[in-house]
């Protein structure tokens, strides 16, 4: 079985997407490099190998054991927030001079309207907040944009749209 | 004359002690040159709920239609056309007319009267479409209702079945929030067609023109597969992408209805495969075929043979999965999900039916599918607070969250937020 990285929800080996929360199931986005090898163990049914065992770790996996992810909508690609309690999201162009954490630039944020500073998001014990830096394209949540400045709480499974690029967050109870 | 393109989720089944999921999509389409080829000529029945609820805007517009319609036909086309309510009458007999002037007065004259009893409409409108039917016709009912029969579903089930049998297939349109959604899509999807919910009067000369246009657009009619899935495999999922997105049964024969001259048919299957113990290199999953008429060569019972099988590994690959195949398991994942709402509600589980509506309108929000979300989201509200769902939003997310599935992708909504395009 797969586990979901976003609900932990159990699905068979081979599913695409997540049957209870629509996820997709990211073990498809092994690196092309790595591949998982079987164990060798003996032919009957009762030793053959389950997925886990299959499955060699990779980047992918352990985003599951972050507490707090992003997902990309447009690539499928999920990055865990594991460190620090604040982030910044958005591009590196020219010679600016503060740089966000999470540098967007490679997965087509400047075509999708994403600024240098677009928005934070900060992760305390209980909660999980956004708020946009004053954005030139603004930022929405769920479709409703939010004001600029202005603390907005976020709940698992959240969809963020700054500009027109989304991502959706993942936060594991 | 028809190609057959297969898709697979991935290259391989894996030697593995838990079952596993395989998905695959077949296109079917018909050749470059078949394309010039004249479509068959039409025989279609029209029947016509004339209930008292038809009363107004309604039965105004399905008359207005019928009589373009009438006015567009080619002159080897055969319409018909059967009203009822809580009994029913052949208004037009099918042939080929001269005095059109006659037949529209007679449109005109339908006055809505009485209650809804869709069996005594479907039977007078079959045998309309039998009597005159063929293997180079296009042999179609079109059952245009806006409420719940009471008593007779099974006897219409029946017929249903009698109809694919005959070669007949049936679409079921619904008007408004009252009428049977589960019945008429059980109705439709066993002949190989499908139902359309039409929310507001105003959009029944589309949907209803949308219909015959297609109709004379099919390169191959009567489309079946049949197979046998071999031991360990079962077809657990079917769903027919295009022409009209929908559930189809998993039991064999499976009725696919028709292949459109353009865009033609797409179907994906989803196999769930028993753990693979033996030591073998390939496994089959299906062996069948797919049989179609295709009138404009004159050929009955076309065939291709269809053989479904992967070959078994011990490794997992890290391999793409085909776009277009994972695009379209991503939009059934949201069709699925409504489905599942669905299915805890009338378990009573009620947060569970929730979540699944709130999750479903996250992903919808996703795809700038933002009324359609809005909607989950108010479901998902009434299903913790009234603990069901209203007639319209359950209609809305169902017919919308299968629309998503068409090449077109579903434009009912047309809400897509505007973004102020500044430099960022």
């Amino acid at each position: 079985m797969i586990a979901c990285t976003s609900c932990q929800h159990n699905e068979f080996f081979g599913a695409l997407y997540c049957s209870e929360c629509g996820t997709q199931l990211t073990y498809l986005e092994l690196s092309p490099t790595e591949t998982a090898v079987h164990n060798g163990k003996e032919d009957a049914i009762g030793s053959l190998p389950g997925v886990e065992e299959l499955l060699t770790k990779t980047p992918m996996q352990t985003s599951a054991e972050s507490r707090v992810s992003i997902k990309l909508m447009n690539s499928g690609l999920i990055l865990p927030l594991d460190s620090g309690a604040e982030f910044t999201l958005g591009r590196v162009s020219g010679n600016q001079p503060i740089l966000p954490d999470v540098d967007l630039t490679p997965y087509q944020a400047y075509e999708g309207g994403v600024s240098r500073l677009h928005a934070t998001i900060r992760i305390e014990k209980s909660t999980v907040t956004l708020t946009d830096l004053g954005s030139a394209n603004g930022t929405r949540v769920n479709g409703q944009l939010i004001h600029p400045h202005t603390i907005q709480p976020l709940e698992n499974g959240d969809m963020i749209a700054l500009g027109r690029f989304k991502i959706q967050i993942l936060i594991r109870s | 004359m028809v190609a057959l393109n297969l898709m697979y989720s991935r290259s391989s089944l894996i030697k593995l002690g838990e079952p596993q999921i395989l998905f695959t999509m077949l296109e079917l389409t018909a050749s470059e040159g078949a394309r010039s080829e004249p479509s068959p000529p039409l025989n279609v029945c029209l029947v016509l709920d004339r209930s008292t609820s038809m009363r107004g805007e309604r039965i105004d517009t399905v008359k207005k239609t019928a009589i373009q319609l009438l006015r567009q036909l080619r002159q080897e086309d055969i319409i018909s056309i059967v009203t009822f309510s809580d009994r029913a009458q052949v208004l037009v007999s099918g042939g080929r007319y001269s005095d059109k002037i006659e037949i529209e007065n007679r449109i005109k004259a339908i006055q809505p009267s009485g209650g809804t009893e869709i069996y005594q409409g479907m039977d007078l409108g079959f045998l309309e479409v039998r009597s005159r039917s063929s293997n180079n016709n296009t042999n179609h009912l079109i059952l245009l209702t806006d409420g719940r029969t009471y008593g007779d579903e099974g006897e219409c089930l029946r017929l249903a079945d009698q109809a694919a049998n005959s070669g007949i297939c049936i679409s079921g349109l619904g008007i408004g929030t009252e009428w049977n959604d589960i019945f008429l899509d059980s109705l439709a999807a066993r002949t190989g067609g499908s139902s359309m919910y039409i929310s507001q009067p105003k959009d029944i000369e589309k949907t209803l023109k949308g219909v015959f246009l297609e109709l004379r657009q099919i390169y191959a009619e009567r489309v079946s597969f049949d197979y046998v899935a071999q031991p360990g495999v079962e077809l657990h999922y079917a769903f027919r992408l295009s022409p009209q997105s929908g559930p189809m049964k998993t039991s064999s024969p499976i009725r696919l209805g028709r292949i459109p001259k353009e865009a033609g048919l797409a179907l994906l299957l989803e196999f769930i495969v028993d753990p693979i113990e033996n030591g073998s290199e390939a496994l089959s999953l299906i062996e069948g075929h797919i049989s179609m008429d295709i009138p404009a060569r004159a050929n009955t019972n076309y065939s291709i043979p269809l053989h479904l099988s992967r070959p078994i590994t011990t490794e997992i690959r890290a391999e793409p999965t085909p776009t277009q195949l994972l695009k379209a398991v991503s939009q059934l994942t949201l069709y699925r999900m409504q489905e599942r709402a669905n299915q805890y509600l009338a378990l009573g589980q009620l947060d569970d039916a929730s979540r699944h509506m709130k999750n479903l309108a996250t992903h919808l929000f996703s795809q700038d599918q933002h009324d359609l979300a809005r909607t989950a989201l108010q479901e998902a509200d009434n299903i913790l607070l009234k603990h069901r769902l209203t007639e319209s939003g359950k209609k809305s997310i169902k017919y919308g969250t299968r629309a998503l599935l068409l090449p077109s992708g579903f434009t009912g909504q047309g809400d897509s937020p505007e973004v102020e395009e500044s430099n960022p």
